[in-house]
């Protein structure tokens, strides 16, 4: 298999280094991930979700340990905007990240300070806005779109980077349920063109969106897997107090009642069809 | 006091309009009209930009009404230039969504103490409804009153905000989207609280919210703003019985519903739209085994 293009080996990290014993944030993290890859990662507020995306992006470096992106070691000082041209990133408060008073202006200020041309800038910043469906939005002032709409311009604005990796740390969790679905479909459209998706999200029926989950823990990974698998362990994911989604709790529940219904459907139209099998061709419960 | 049987909040046809007159005016309201009655829980749903957060900034005045429409508070007319909008911002309380950056005080007792002080309430009372509000958001009076308020974690801050809200007293508590972006454990604890709240003292809830899954537990009535207007209202279990018109609107249904949903337009004899996983369980279960006797 090809070399990783994120590889956190023995990662640790602290935020209060002078404290006796130190605080971890993060404590003893491996993973791998490969170009191409989805992977979502879930846990509580505190659990170190965010920690860990900083560190991937070298907006924090490890206390301990090696965060190392297409072979550029984050320590490095040289390696750290070569790494944020790499890894881009959008974060929950669209607040926090847009800067220009005009929305196409705030989707170009990137690609903008990187030297792009004004043909290419054009066409990046048009694509990023149609690609969030903010392009009918691109003359209006950000502060005055509402929170779900700013957000997607704040993806736009990292979209327009280009970028190998996006991570999206809890980026759906100010929009409205067809904002949500507008995010995922262009985060989608981008995985299908090979860009690397790292999505922190609280919301469980996202997460059945990744190739792969990682569960985080106080700082650490607890579980790892395909979404199916891992929400197959309802107990496990109830005993660290998360959810799961909706229609996996109640195919869960029908299980537990009917050991021969699946256990861990993902998706409405999966409980629907589940549904519908035992009633019409399966002739009921057995 | 209103008086029961009044609603707290009765809103009629109101319009809104931001920066008239400019190249960047923008049409927020469009005729919303709705009531809020004493001691109920109403959802507010709608897309982002349909006009919720410019809808509940009406019922405390933070934005008063300058174009169509009433808003009544309490009884007052907020159109009238007399009222006394300190009375009617102490009745209706507004948690906004990232409730922690309204934390401005370097102690948690005293950003709580803000709204008593400036009520004028001798420090005595003031001191009771600290400790009050701090026990109805679940954080300890002894333990956090003196804590840095810049070095508490992101979910006790918001509870200091809603406490401070709280410590108002207010009758109607208007909660606008004010768990976003908190876990769902988290979430949880904060709603739970709050329910408890109008349990015991009454208080009427207003929901401002974007996940369905929520608001279908939590709320009496819903009403659906789309291009700021009041497009659909009912209880959840009636409003989540479109999800054809609600995906129009940039909703959507509890998964559960639309499961329910989904079977129904295939034959199956769906009693109710459930509204929880307990509910469709519930449902499912009976239909399935039914079937097979």
């Amino acid at each position: 298999m090809a070399d990783p293009i994120i590889r956190m080996s023995d990662v640790y990290f602290t935020y209060t280094p002078q404290a006796e014993p130190p605080v971890y944030a993060l404590e003893g993290i491996n993973l791998e991930v490969h170009a191409g890859e989805y992977l979502v990662i879930v846990g509580h507020n505190g659990s170190g979700k965010s920690t860990l995306a900083k560190l991937v992006n070298a907006l924090l470096r490890p206390s301990r340990g090696d965060v190392v992106v297409k072979g550029m070691n984050t320590r490095q000082a040289e390696n750290v905007l070569p790494i944020r041209a790499t890894v881009g990133m959008v974060f929950q408060n669209p607040d926090n990240q847009i800067v220009a008073t005009i929305v196409e202006e705030d989707v170009a200020f990137g690609p903008a300070n990187l030297g792009v041309p004004e043909a290419d800038l054009r066409a990046r910043v048009d694509w990023a806005l149609e690609a969030v469906g903010m392009g009918a939005y691109r003359k209006r002032a950000p502060h005055l779109l509402s929170a779900g709409q700013k957000q997607r311009v704040a993806i736009a604005g990292a979209m327009a980077l280009q970028p190998s990796v996006l991570i999206l740390d809890e980026s759906t969790a100010m929009l409205d349920p067809a904002g949500r679905e507008d995010v995922l479909a262009a985060v989608r459209a981008l995985h299908s063109q090979g860009v690397t998706i790292i999505t922190i999200t609280h919301f469980m029926h996202e997460a059945v969106e990744g190739d792969r989950m990682i569960v985080m823990e106080a700082g650490r990974i607890v579980m790892e897997g395909t979404p199916r698998s891992v929400f197959a362990q309802v107990e496990t994911l109830r005993a660290l107090r998360l959810d799961v989604p909706q229609v996996t709790e109640l195919s869960y529940e029908l299980h537990r009642r009917d050991a021969t219904f699946p256990a861990n459907l993902l998706t409405v139209g999966e409980v629907t069809q589940a549904i519908q099998c035992r009633l019409s061709g399966g002739g009921g419960v057995q | 006091m209103s008086d029961v049987g009044q609603p707290v909040i009765q809103v009629n046809d109101l319009h809104h309009v931001y920066l008239r007159g400019t190249p960047l005016e923008v049409k927020a309201l469009n005729g919303v009209t709705l009531e809020v009655r004493p001691g109920e829980a109403v959802g507010i749903i709608g897309r982002s930009g349909a006009g919720k957060s410019t809808l509940v900034q009406h019922f405390n005045g933070l934005i008063r009404c300058r174009e169509r429409g009433r808003v009544i508070v309490t009884g007052h007319d907020m159109a009238d230039p007399s009222v006394n909008v300190r009375l009617i911002r102490q009745r209706v309380g507004l948690v906004f969504q990232h409730p922690e950056q309204q934390l401005f005080e370097r102690l948690v007792g005293d950003d709580i103490a803000f709204g008593p002080k400036k009520l004028g309430l001798p420090p005595a009372e003031r001191r009771e409804r600290v400790r009050w509000a701090m026990e109805m958001v679940g954080l300890d009076f002894e333990r956090f009153k003196d804590r840095f308020t810049f070095s508490l974690s992101g979910g006790e801050r918001r509870k200091v905000a809603i406490a401070g809200v709280l410590a108002l007293q207010p009758q109607v508590l208007v909660m606008d989207e004010a768990t976003t972006g908190i876990d769902p454990s988290g979430r949880k604890e904060i709603l739970d609280r709050i329910v408890g709240l109008r349990k015991a003292y009454g208080v009427t809830l207003v929901i401002v919210s974007s996940n369905m899954e929520e608001v279908a537990s939590l709320v009496d009535r819903l009403y659906v703003l789309e291009d700021g207007r009041t497009v659909l209202s009912g209880t959840p279990r009636e409003v989540f019985a479109h999800p054809d018109r609600l995906m129009g609107y940039g909703l959507g249904v509890p998964a559960v519903s639309a499961v329910a949903n989904d079977l129904l337009k295939h034959g199956v004899p769906i009693p109710r739209t459930p509204l929880t996983v307990t509910e469709a369980v519930e449902d499912l279960w009976r239909i399935l085994s039914s079937s097979g006797t």
